[in-house]
């Protein structure tokens, strides 16, 4: 609360102090706790040394004194054919460049391999809102933008979490991250948004956030296609207290890319400070760390943009801007950016638009990571920025600026469809391996529910020995195909199997892979690479007159021609 | 030992009666930092008796922080948490954690400590834990993570239970209360909070034994 407990004498006071607005906090710059946007009292300046090909001094730091992060971006991010060059060049040119539609983005990704992690924040600190939104506009690598959702239930509900799936991805998000409630329900959550992603079309990717090892065993399994919450944090004790380093995250990644699985890492601003270990550094040069610490992994894209700490970012002065700053340095890296705008911080409607549309506008290769697809009480990654109530003011906004941020008006007869068929294939699996039953009244309610306060009472306790039951048994992503086959599910069965195949053939793991719902695999390579160069280049929606017609026609559009008079 | 912590209950019982029967003006001018006195008694031992339940508080409670984040004043706190653990028969001991201000490993310091095997772990923004000695610090028996939610009546509650455990009882757990909104909204003062509590961090020190006396 803004005011805490305070009362006004006047009556205005009172009225303003009980606005949404005043339902977050505000704090004041705290620099020597790097509790601040960019301006850490220990943010140290640029500079950088190379002896023999090998990083002596990085941000005034000797190579000896390199902390296991320094090191780590030194020997694995920075480029040292480039690094003296762009470190030479005035940060404000830099800065220019990125917004200078005369200047392509590739040249731009050329330098930016050679920027230390001081010499970026002074580069992007020098631009604008404006001006940042114009950086992510050209240097974003995907050419079309795309969107996330989660997609979760308060109850575990398998039903429901297919039948959500399926309508989420009806309504065009490429994406959708799943977690649990009670932990050991994981699998049957993973596989309940897997099957039902793929009902409407093929191409939905699914992921579950749990434990590290789990969630590598269900990619591994075939249950989902992609991962995310493999976060990296931009001080040595942070890391450490999660007993990890740069390396073990490395190489948790190669695990995933060995079966072809999606990847990207997570972090974002104000992490550190919140475990009480920013060092007097500042959350974007810290977040900075973090970026280049994926990128020297060899990870295709990161999810940043503050994500759960983004009470904290957004509480000081120019905590969105700087979060948006930190999207931007992601898009030099030329890494994929699911750029957050997921995690619920202010009930202030003014607020949240503020701090979304101007990525919606500029559009990042996920502009949110994700949407709430469920309404928030349904939301187990605490809440979402956007939800599932959500949606139409969404689409009508997409309509008004001619933009396309990810999502397609739908029917609520082709909601109705979908969701019916997902949650008959799901039923249709469990009969098939034995799980507890699904109901008809069960499917019928998931057709037409809400929220999982629209579902019949299901008995959690049976459902996770089932799921637990399931693991142990070895059941794969390629028995739940024979399953759908088996009980005339044939199109979905035929659709997961496209995405098995797309994880051997490896495709997933160029930068920014999405599937389309014909099947095409599009990334930020050749004819899909982000090429704006100013107007009349890159991605416009009127060009893409296929969706622009879909984004214009909301289902409560009157036609003047035919409207009863 | 056992007739000094007898002792110190019986005195915050009578304290307990005092307040209640104190008039509302009154009570509200109490200045809650000077209220209760926490003494340096020296290094902590590991305890023996086996009905004893160690209460690890965090680096800056009651030292350089005296609310925690609903404003609730650290002496009541510690109050309500070591008179839950008598109710049920058992003995408190406060044990000073200073090289850490994760609640979890404050918890876990203070379960290894307790002669029973039981600690809890107390944040002074008010986030608290009860640990059992063999677990590891990150797991818990039950954790009380959002601190804004957390009652008087809850921090005896998680007393209590904290002594049934020690008992070797298989309490029902202190009902959680769950507010997701709740996260935003106080993210930033937690925050605040645990840096200035981080700042009292003093790396390898050792753990110190409390001696708590409460003035009013």
């Amino acid at each position: 609360m803004a005011y805490e407990d305070k009362t006004f004498k006047t009556k205005r006071f009172q009225v303003l102090a009980e606005k949404p607005v005043n339902r977050h906090s505000y704090l004041k710059d705290w620099p020597e706790k790097g509790l601040t946007a960019f301006q850490g009292v220990k943010d140290p300046k640029p500079s950088i040394k190379i002896e023999n090909g090998v990083v002596v001094e990085m941000d005034g730091v000797a190579r000896a004194d390199f902390d296991m992060i320094d090191q780590f971006i030194a020997d694995y991010y920075i480029d040292k054919s480039v690094a003296e060059e762009v470190m030479a060049m005035d940060s404000l040119k830099i800065a220019r460049m990125i917004v200078d539609i005369c200047v392509p983005r590739e040249e731009i990704v050329r330098l930016a391999k050679g920027l230390t992690p001081s010499k970026f924040v002074d580069v992007v600190t020098r631009l604008d809102e404006t001006e940042i939104m114009m950086g992510i506009h050209k240097m974003r690598a995907r050419k079309i933008p795309a969107i996330q959702c989660h997609t979760t239930s308060a109850t575990d509900n398998p039903v429901q979490l297919a039948a959500d799936a399926a309508e989420n991805r009806l309504r065009g998000f490429s994406e959708a991250e799943t977690t649990v409630g009670v932990a050991p329900i994981a699998p049957f959550n993973a596989i309940s948004i897997l099957i039902g992603g793929q009902t409407p079309h093929v191409g939905l990717l699914t992921q579950c956030a749990i434990e590290e090892a789990l969630e590598l065993e269900l990619g591994m399994r075939g249950m989902t296609t992609y991962a995310e919450t493999v976060s990296v944090y931009g001080t040595e004790r942070v890391f450490a207290d999660g007993d990890d380093t740069p390396w073990s995250k490395a190489f948790l990644a190669a695990g995933y890319a060995s079966r072809g699985i999606k990847l990207r890492f997570t972090s974002g601003s104000g992490s550190e400070v919140q475990m009480g270990y920013a060092d007097g550094r500042s959350m974007l040069y810290l977040e900075t760390k973090c970026i280049m610490i994926t990128k020297g992994a060899g990870v295709q894209g990161l999810q940043n943009g503050s994500i759960s700490c983004c009470g904290i970012a957004m509480s000081v002065p120019s905590g969105v801007r700087s979060v948006h700053a930190e999207n931007l340095i992601t898009a030099m890296c030329d890494l994929e950016n699911a750029s957050g705008c997921d995690q619920i911080f202010s009930p202030s409607d003014l607020r949240r638009a503020a701090r979304t549309f101007p990525l919606v506008i500029a559009g990042t290769d996920f502009i949110f990571s994700g949407y709430g697809g469920v309404p928030n009480y349904d939301n187990m990654f605490a809440g979402a920025n956007f939800d599932a109530e959500d949606f139409d003011d969404y689409l009508v906004i997409q309509r008004d600026l001619t933009v396309n941020g990810g999502l397609v008006p739908v029917t609520e007869e082709q909601t109705i469809a979908v969701r019916n068929r997902a949650a008959r294939a799901i039923q249709a699996v469990f009969k098939e391996f034995g799980f507890p039953e699904i109901t008809d009244e069960e499917v019928e309610a998931a057709t037409y529910s809400h929220g999982s306060k629209d579902m019949p009472p299901r008995s959690i306790r049976e459902d996770i020995n089932a799921a637990q039951d399931m693991m142990k048994k070895g059941i794969t992503g390629l028995d739940l195909i024979k399953a759908l086959i088996k009980h005339g599910f044939e199109d979905i069965a035929a659709n997961l199997f496209q995405m098995m195949k797309h994880k051997v053939t490896g495709d997933l793991l160029q930068t920014s892979a999405i599937v389309t719902a014909e099947n095409q695999v599009l990334s930020a390579i050749g004819d899909m690479l982000n090429d704006y160069r100013g107007p009349g280049t890159g991605y416009r929606l009127e060009e893409d007159t296929e969706t622009w017609e879909k984004i214009q026609r909301i289902p409560q559009e009157i036609d003047p021609e035919t409207y009863e008079s | 030992m056992q007739i000094n912590e007898q002792l110190i209950a019986g005195i915050v019982a009578q304290v307990m009666q005092e307040l209640a029967n104190a008039p509302a003006a009154s009570t509200a001018a109490v200045d809650y930092s000077k209220d209760m006195t926490l003494a340096d008694k020296g290094p902590a031992q590991r305890g023996t008796n086996p009905k004893e339940v160690v209460i690890g508080i965090a680096p800056a409670f009651g030292k350089t922080m005296n609310y925690t984040i609903k404003k609730l004043p650290h002496s009541q706190v510690l109050r309500e948490i070591i008179a839950g653990i008598e109710e049920e028969g058992c003995v408190a001991r406060v044990v000073r954690v200073v090289r850490t201000s994760d609640v979890g490993f404050v918890g876990n310091y203070a379960a290894k400590l307790a002669g029973s095997g039981i600690g809890i772990g107390l944040q002074s923004k008010g986030t608290t834990v009860i640990e059992h000695k063999d677990m590891t610090p990150l797991t818990n028996l039950e954790l009380f993570p959002l601190a804004p939610l957390v009652t008087l009546p809850l921090y005896r509650a998680i007393g209590r239970n904290a002594a049934r455990y020690a008992k070797g009882d298989n309490p029902d757990p202190v009902p959680v209360i769950l507010d997701q909104t709740v996260l935003p909204i106080y993210q930033p003062t937690a925050v605040l909070l645990h840096n200035r509590e981080t700042s009292e961090v003093v790396f390898n020190a050792e753990h110190r034994d409390v001696e708590f006396k409460f003035s009013n």
